[in-house]
């Protein structure tokens, strides 16, 4: 089969590349750029516009939900949702496709920018060209000119979550105690707000507990399951992890369960990924703080309509509440925020 | 048709000190023993468990890419394929768990699947390199791409669990800091080196990465030891998919990202040339380790970890530099 004429060669070359070239389109929609027509009979500013909803990374459950509360409210208003990222949750990918967006001139654009100081200039340019913008989950530097920031409460859920580990451990007066916490980056608002949150809720309650050591997983549960497999040999007297979110938390979880330190290291996890909510019934997270960002991406799609249709927003700033899931959760409520798979 | 290198040796005594595997291992003592200075917690058989633990997945698709490296070619989609096999397998075993397959043999059949993903890409490669007569660069660039975009496809973006719980607990330690999937890694390894250094598709790969055409002309079919290469290099990838799902005891989109940098790092480390002809399972071995133990070492110290970039990059450029001072040091004797 490898000593054919030169004839087949290049019907053989053809086909390949028209194979690759089918992969690399697979790969492009990868990056995810799915349109989705929505011809309802919803009448309102937005009917028949175009939204853009330019987001942080594809590979991210977290987002999936909120691609799914943009989804619902856009069909209901009647508008063309285009869902855009990159896989990596970085403002260098991001960047490029924001740019992209923006070309296609849309009605509105929701930005969640992956970095507040990198990401300024295209908010910016984006109200500049007459497009209304609202920030949802992370915000950029100078917010004076978006439509409205809608986020989870970042700094609640870390303070939540170091009330979470304080009871967990048993926390008593006097003591001390050693935590580490597992982020994803050293920049992204929200990783920022958790860890201030929870710091600023250690020093105030749990004066105690001392957070030993930070680390940054970089989307990647691969690389946070060797920080933590680290930390463990490095403080073999360790009370808790603060996992700031899911990838870290799968890294963590893994981690715990292989060193057999289930229930014996307390384990606060954040956001709603299905795998981990089934790992709190076996122990092995003590809690999970959950947003909703269905309820984050729908307001900032209502926010975008209103600005749309000539009306002023009035509540610029929202925050929606999180939710502790642990143990004593209903069933019914674990399945309410888990985020969809 | 030449292994290896080969300087004209003064004594028996220079060349071995000056083998670069010899020198590896002096950079390994020496990082042990600077860690340990600075943290002594760095020398127990704990942080030797995390170091392997990383090493495993590392080192299967190093050795993977010492294979193409060595035949002049060059692999960008180990890593993703990585990913790949580990989300594919991770949704096989899910499904058999549900059906109720005895959990050992869900992990045999897992094991298989991701193999048999890799080998897939693999012959995407070889067929793009020998057929459409795209460069290994490009051809495997494109199965770099398509192969992460699909594992995303695929899961939607979250990690992909419900397979056999006893996975994590296999990749649990029992012998010191040696786990079941080590051993078999172990095992990998030995067979590449019997592969590589000792069997008649080891000298047609130094040879291909020598010089093509001598080989051509010399009656072997450089097509079918591409295609050869590239498939073994997406088996072993695939086997690194399976050993994450093991280390997480799930299939997760990200866990392979960037892991082809790496892999290129611990065989150029190791000693092998990007422009075929030389290289070393050994050298690939120690290179992979000596990246995890900076990985480990500077969480345990408690540098910023970003520093790992930076040491990796001082690594390449120190062993690149022990290369091109070897080769005109033999050329002048």
């Amino acid at each position: 089969m490898f000593g054919i004429s030169n004839m087949k060669r290049s019907t053989a070359g053809l086909i390949a590349v028209a194979g690759a070239t089918t992969l690399l389109l697979a790969a492009c929609s990868s990056s995810d750029s799915e349109t989705t027509d929505s011809a309802t009979s919803a009448t309102g500013a937005c009917q028949g516009k175009t939204i853009a909803f330019v987001m942080g990374a594809v590979a991210d459950p977290f987002f999936n939900a909120m691609k799914v509360g943009a989804q619902e409210e856009a069909t209901a208003q009647g508008a063309t949702l285009v869902w855009q990222g990159d896989k990596e949750y970085s403002p260098a990918t991001q960047i490029p496709v924001l740019d992209q967006v923006l070309a296609t001139n849309p009605a509105g654009l929701v930005l969640i920018p992956t970095d507040p100081t990198a990401l300024q200039a295209g908010n910016d340019k984006a109200i500049a060209a007459g497009i209304p913008v609202v920030n949802v989950d992370t915000r950029v530097g100078d917010i004076s000119k978006t439509v409205a920031f809608i986020t989870g409460d970042n700094t609640d859920g870390g303070s939540k979550a170091a009330d979470a580990i304080a009871t967990a451990i048993g926390y008593e007066d006097g003591k001390s105690y050693k935590v580490v916490v597992g982020l994803t980056s050293k920049t992204a608002t929200t990783n920022v707000a958790r860890l201030e949150g929870f710091e600023a809720a250690l020093k105030a309650n749990y004066p105690g507990i001392k957070v030993v050591d930070v680390a940054y997983s970089e989307s990647n549960s691969a690389k946070a399951n060797t920080n933590v497999n680290n930390w463990l040999t490095k403080y073999p007297d360790l009370n808790g992890i603060f996992a700031i979110d899911g990838t870290n938390g799968t890294g963590a979880a893994a981690a715990l369960q292989a060193k057999g330190l289930t229930g014996k290291v307390a384990l606060v996890g954040y956001d709603a990924y299905p795998d981990n909510v089934k790992l709190i019934k076996d122990g092995v997270f003590t809690a999970l703080i959950a947003q909703d960002p269905g309820a984050e991406a729908k307001l900032a799609i209502q926010d975008i309509c209103t600005t749309i249709g000539g009306g002023t927003v009035t509540e610029r700033e929202v925050v929606i509440p999180n939710v502790v899931l642990d143990a004593n959760t209903t069933e019914a409520d674990l399945k309410k925020y888990t985020y969809v798979a | 048709m030449s292994t290896a290198t080969h300087t004209a040796p003064p004594s028996r005594l220079k060349e071995f000190v000056t083998n670069q595997q010899f020198i590896l291992f002096l950079v390994l003592l020496a990082m042990i023993a600077v860690f340990t200075a600075f943290n002594r917690i760095f020398f127990s058989v704990g942080v030797a468990g995390n170091i392997l633990a990383d090493w495993g997945p590392l080192v299967l698709v190093a050795l993977a890419e010492t294979f193409v490296i060595v035949s002049g070619g060059i692999d960008l989609s180990v890593g993703s394929v990585c990913t790949l096999s580990g989300v594919v397998g991770a949704f096989a075993m899910r499904s058999l768990t549900e059906g109720g397959m005895a959990p050992y043999l869900t992990l045999v059949i897992g094991a298989l699947v991701c193999i048999a993903v890799g080998c897939v890409a693999g012959i995407l490669n070889a067929v793009m390199i020998n057929y459409a007569k795209l460069v290994p660069f490009i051809a495997t660039l494109v199965t770099l791409g398509a192969a992460a975009g699909l594992a995303l496809v695929f899961t939607g973006g979250g990690p992909i669990a419900g397979g056999p719980s006893e996975a994590i607990q296999l990749s649990v330690p029992w012998l010191g800091p040696i786990s079941t999937p080590i051993i078999i890694v172990f095992v990998i390894c030995f067979i590449c080196w019997a592969f590589l250094h000792k069997s008649r598709f080891g000298r047609y790969t130094f040879a291909l990465g020598s010089n093509p055409f001598a080989t051509r002309a010399a009656g072997i079919s450089v097509y079918r030891q591409t295609a050869k290469i590239y498939i073994l290099s997406g088996a072993l990838a695939g086997a690194a998919g399976m050993f994450y799902y093991l280390r997480l005891g799930s299939g997760a989109p990200s866990s392979g990202l960037g892991l082809e940098l790496y892999a290129i790092a611990a065989v150029v480390i190791g000693g092998a040339s990007l422009s075929g002809g030389v290289g070393r399972i050994s050298g690939t071995i120690l290179g992979a380790l000596i990246l995890t133990t900076v990985t480990s070492g500077l969480i345990i110290v408690g540098v910023d970890p970003n520093w790992k970039q930076v040491v990796v990059a001082v690594l390449i450029a120190v062993a690149v530099t022990i290369q091109v001072f070897r080769k005109s040091e033999g050329k002048a004797s």
